[in-house]
């Protein structure tokens, strides 16, 4: 126990992710609700900018977009599902790559400092909307037993195996696809967002409530260190988003895969 | 733009550790739960654990045939 201190340092926990209302009255407007209204505006903003004015020889805000858009289109869509039929499914992986993107930034820019997808209800549905357009295709594409057949016959493995296969193919493909989709990202940015609140809150706490200049010039480090991981934050944000478009895509591709 | 322009794309690999991470999760998550049931209904102790071994292996094998030959 040190000498002087008055209050109890509370650690953050679950309880630093409940966000009141905004507007008392209004239930569902929430801190998450708005960071996401406000990145859906932003989006259509830029990418309206982007295109309003499409010139051959393009201005900043164009070639931005351009760049962004290309990135999805070329290094995720069809890099992914391969160039014949990519072109179908590049809104939908463009939408969803900048809108994770952009939630998950909020963690990192001043005063909104708060990642939507901390929120596991987020990440419920942006990964049940992915799994229910992998397997609608599939389907349409396939038909319903033969999706299903593609979906649990793993390739290459010799047919006295495959009864034991099967099970493996269906659960993994079926059952456990949206769950670590949706897991992964909620888990890194919860994560993310908790470890920098005990750097910080720990930070503040030393320096300002421990009463002890070794302790404080502790919190000094302590906030430093909050900065380093803040960059790492930032770069997790950004591989978190690419890897659910990422493996959005490849879903997407192995389901209407011809050979498999 | 048009699609014809394309360089010939290279196949993007970047998401098959997780795929690799989600074929062991379900192939533990089955045959575990094959032997924890067995165990329920056998009344013994020893067929979760053989089961999760069981999985586990059987993923790695469909693992190896499935991207190991390419």
């Amino acid at each position: 126990m040190i000498a002087g201190v008055s209050t109890e340092f509370i650690p953050p926990g679950p309880q630093s992710f409940e966000t009141p209302p905004i507007f008392s009255g209004v239930e569902w407007f929430t801190k998450p609700v708005l960071v996401a209204t406000l990145s859906v505006i932003v989006i259509i903003w830029f990418f309206y900018g982007a295109s309003r004015k499409a010139a051959v020889v393009p201005g900043k805000l164009q070639f931005a977009g351009e760049l962004g858009y290309n990135f999805v289109r070329n290094s995720i869509a069809r890099d992914a599902i391969g160039s014949k039929d990519y072109m179908k499914y590049v809104p939908y992986l463009c939408g969803l790559f900048f809108f994770i993107l952009l939630n998950n930034v909020a963690a990192t820019i001043p005063l909104i400092q708060f990642p939507t997808f901390s929120h596991i209800g987020w990440a419920y549905v942006a990964a049940i909307m992915s799994w229910v357009i992998y397997n609608a295709v599939g389907i349409k594409k396939k038909g319903l037993w033969g999706y299903f057949k593609h979906q649990t016959m793993p390739a290459g493995v010799p047919l006295w195996l495959m009864p034991l296969m099967i099970p493996i193919e269906f659960i993994s493909n079926i059952l456990v696809r949206p769950i670590s989709l949706s897991l992964r990202l909620f888990a890194n940015m919860f994560a993310g967002h908790i470890l920098l609140l005990v750097f910080v809150l720990g930070g503040e706490y030393m320096i300002l409530h421990s009463g002890s200049i070794a302790i404080g010039g502790v919190g000094i480090v302590t906030l430093l260190m909050a900065l380093a991981i803040a960059g790492l934050e930032l770069f997790v944000q950004c591989i978190q988003a690419y890897i659910f478009v990422v493996l959005t895509a490849q879903y997407i591709g192995s389901a209407i895969a011809d050979e498999h | 733009m048009s699609q014809q322009s394309d360089p010939k794309p290279t196949p993007n690999t970047s998401g098959d550790g997780w795929r690799v991470l989600s074929y062991l999760i379900g192939g533990i998550l089955i045959y575990g739960g094959i032997g924890f049931g067995l165990d329920r209904w056998l009344g013994t102790q020893f067929l979760l654990p053989v089961g999760i071994v069981i999985g586990a292996g059987l993923t790695i094998l469909m693992l190896h045939f499935r991207y190991g030959r390419s």
